[in-house]
């Protein structure tokens, strides 16, 4: 093993770690608000709160999968010492992804859960550069009154593979990552273009 | 069983007492290091075997303290021991990630073999102790005739 590569993780294991499940929690209950994550460790090649989703959501049960940006001996190192979740090549077999921008294009694979079982689906943690860069659009759904304006930089081909893999309660949940913030996707959001 | 001299090492530090490390403290963190994972106390499921080599069933619940700490030079040192003591669990890493170095001669002469020695002679008294309570049970007469 390669011990030389880990990094201490959480300062407060416990704390950190509810810090983390609570932000993700707040972010999919309300679709495109931005939630913050302070106290997140760094490592290199993930933002600070991406890895703390992964350290307070992955462990034994949940195989990840990990996009070939990601794949590095000192992220798989870390992983596997703190969150110590098994690392698949099958994209069916995931119930976490990390994915990156440029992996958006094509989702296929990932499980969507089951009629009966919805929530067996894989989850996507999205590592972007900017949670407000992108094109203004218009989401609505659960956990929205009415409309919110979200700036999320997502290329476009990723909101139309979404809708095509949408069969509710069947669908894909997403988090998207920014350094220390990150805005929750769930399955239930309707994403409208914003007509200005 | 073969042991391997390090997996000998950590399970001499693991059943040490903290009064046996602690005259040790200073040479052990006298070195730049990190906790890797702070000193966490936890749960762990002990199973056994009935005979020995019966059918495994959960024995019960007990506590562990772990720790990991890497030294400047990227060693990395483990513990793993029974009970709640912190103190115990870095110093034991820290000597488990010392043992590791180019000289583990001086730790293991000044350290684990006296380690050892206390330990050899500890169980040897209880042992003594409890050989002493043995009762052989035998039939004088089984009243049969």
């Amino acid at each position: 093993m390669s011990t030389h590569l880990l990094q201490p993780a959480f300062v407060d294991p416990v704390l950190d770690a509810q810090r983390g499940f609570r932000a993700a929690l707040k972010a999919l209950a309300e679709p495109g608000l931005i939630q913050h994550l302070p106290s997140a460790p760094r490592l290199d090649g993930l933002a600070p709160a991406t890895y703390a989703l992964c350290l307070a959501l992955l462990d034994v049960d949940t195989p990840l999968w990990l996009a070939p940006s990601f794949d590095t001996p000192l992220i798989r190192a870390n992983l596997a010492f703190h969150c110590g979740c098994p690392l698949t090549d099958k994209r069916e077999d995931a119930v976490f992804a990390l994915l990156g921008e440029q992996d958006l294009l094509d989702l296929g694979g990932f499980d969507h859960g089951n009629d009966r079982y919805p929530d067996q689906s894989c989850t996507l943690l999205v590592q972007l550069t900017d949670l407000e860069a992108g094109r203004g659009l218009l989401w609505r759904g659960p956990g929205i009154q009415a409309q919110r304006r979200v700036h999320v930089p997502v290329p476009q081909a990723f909101w139309h593979e979404r809708q095509r893999r949408e069969a509710f309660p069947r669908g894909l949940d997403v988090l998207f990552a920014a350094g220390h913030h990150l805005i929750g996707l769930p399955r239930s959001s309707r994403i409208a273009e914003e007509h200005a | 069983m073969n042991l391997s001299p390090r997996q000998h090492w950590i399970g001499v530090l693991a059943r040490a007492q903290l009064s046996e490390l602690q005259p040790h403290e200073a040479a052990l963190k006298d070195v730049e290091y990190q906790n890797i994972r702070a000193p966490e106390i936890g749960m762990t499921l002990v199973r056994g075997r009935m005979g020995g080599n019966g059918a495994p069933f959960n024995l019960g619940e007990m506590s562990v303290t772990r720790c990991v700490v890497r030294l400047a030079d990227g060693r990395t040192g483990y513990s793993y021991l029974a009970g709640r003591d912190k103190v115990h669990a870095e110093l034991a890493a820290l000597a488990d990630a010392h043992l590791q170095g180019a000289h583990p001669s001086i730790w293991l002469s000044d350290l684990i073999t006296a380690l050892a020695n206390a330990q050899a002679q500890r169980r040897a008294r209880k042992e003594a102790d409890t050989a002493a309570t043995k009762v052989e049970f035998f039939t004088l007469v089984r009243g049969e005739n």
